[in-house]
């Protein structure tokens, strides 16, 4: 177990009927940028707020660090960053009070760090918390997160509404500073972009379950597209598994077709009669998409 | 200290080619169009990463596919050079390349109206030439 920095063992969470997460089995090894990837409302910010002890999952355990998320110590705290996404900061306090009051709490504090990240933003330590942009307080909230030097660092939608001045320094500095201190980053994002220069790793989750927990080259190999002549009956979709989209558009038939790499996918069509497919290249962003849309699908 | 070559590539996001991969073919064209000659020092890790917005890893990853091709080799403590280039294309590529190259000049030439035996005849003549002038040099 000690292997993993995050761990859940069928992990439940409802409120009231609505079930947020269910049976999530999530494990995540020691290392890199981790990037949570859903829906609006699929669950995220919920598993980041049980990771960390701030909920209480309805069933299930979760681990973080190897310890139980709802036990934990004052020093395992120490070792956990968290930056949520509105940069909620005590807003009557000037910028040096809030970092000298952070510096107190953490033993590991990297003042070297602090300084070259808030260097990329336009932050006066005189200027009180109210006064900073959205950008700025980011960037301090940044600042603060990678000086403690945490083992593990969990940032929801750390870069929503950032302009994109704000984003690159913000992104850089997490980056580069991740290498530095070796720490384990687990962030979420809707920005496809963003997520393509950035994670290492890409875990799906889709109506509260975990979907996949891969790197992005597998990952983009998982989902192909294919464009042929014939059309196919609903018992002939159900032979080729999961089955992301199908949809005809100029007489032609464009399928997208998930866990099966192109070979695979391509017997498969054979067998139906499909001898001349041709298979569209499919992007990061497209093949996330397309996961992310087959519950949405509107209906025939 | 040798010092760095630049290297101009360009990745981009949303393109079906992981950024990993686009690293790779990246340094492969400048490496094959004699851009990054034999002996060039690639960027380091960190500093390619930092070119390009990207994570470190990433660039690592791509380095290392590159070291495995066999198209540059690390030296201890000095970083990554451009090694001794043999031929750069697999057989597949170059069969790839020259299947373009014709499909396009067929293209070009297709409504001109000149019979097969006036189009190889000329093909011929011009491939004679470059083997003399290959031979004078």
């Amino acid at each position: 177990m000690a292997n993993y920095i995050i761990e859940t063992r069928a992990l439940h969470k409802r409120f009231g009927k609505k079930v947020a997460i269910q049976s999530l089995n999530l494990k995540i090894a020691q290392g890199g940028i981790h990037a949570v990837i859903g829906a609006n409302g699929a669950g995220k910010s919920t598993l980041f707020r049980i990771l960390l002890g701030l909920d209480a999952p309805t069933s299930g355990e979760s681990f973080i660090l190897g310890h139980n998320s709802q036990s934990l110590e004052p020093e395992h705290r120490g070792r956990i960053g968290y930056v949520n996404e509105e940069h909620t900061l005590p807003t009557w306090m000037k910028v040096h009070e809030v970092t000298a009051m952070q510096k107190n709490l953490y033993k590991n504090w990297r003042q070297d760090l602090y300084d070259s990240v808030i260097g990329n933003f336009n932050v006066e330590q005189s200027q009180k918390v109210s006064a900073l942009s959205r950008g700025e307080r980011a960037g301090l909230n940044l600042a603060m997160a990678l000086a403690q030097a945490p083992e593990v660092l969990i940032l929801d939608e750390p870069t929503l509404g950032l302009d994109v001045v704000a984003k690159q320094a913000f992104l850089e500095a997490l980056m580069f500073t991740q290498a530095d201190i070796d720490t384990t980053i687990v962030y979420c994002s809707h920005q496809m972009e963003e997520i393509e220069r950035v994670a290492e790793q890409l875990i799906v989750i889709e109506n509260g379950e975990m979907k996949y927990n891969e790197c992005p080259e597998k990952f983009c190999d998982m989902v192909t597209y294919w464009i042929f002549d014939e059309a196919l009956s609903e018992s002939q979709l159900s032979t080729l598994g999961n089955v992301l989209s199908a949809r005809i558009i100029d007489e032609q038939t464009h399928l997208v077709l998930a866990d099966l790499e192109a070979a695979e996918a391509l017997e498969k069509l054979n067998a139906l009669g499909i001898e001349a497919a041709t298979q569209v290249p499919v992007s990061l962003d497209k093949a996330i998409a397309s996961i992310l849309a087959k519950n949405h699908r509107v209906p025939q | 200290m040798t010092k760095t070559t630049a290297l101009a590539i360009q990745i981009v996001t949303g393109d079906a080619r992981p950024i990993f991969r686009q690293i790779v073919d990246g340094i492969r064209k400048e490496i094959a169009s004699g851009t990054l000659p034999t002996g060039s020092k690639l960027p380091s890790v960190r500093g390619l990463a930092m070119q390009l917005t990207i994570n470190a890893n990433t660039v690592a990853k791509a380095y290392n596919e590159l070291t495995d091709l066999g198209l540059v080799e690390s030296k201890k403590g000095l970083g990554l050079f451009v090694t001794q280039q043999q031929c750069t294309l697999s057989e597949e590529e170059r069969t790839q390349k020259l299947e373009q190259a014709t499909d396009d000049f067929i293209n070009e030439i297709i409504s001109l109206g000149f019979s097969h035996r006036e189009i190889i005849e000329h093909v011929q003549g011009q491939l004679q030439t470059i083997n003399k002038q290959d031979k004078e040099r």
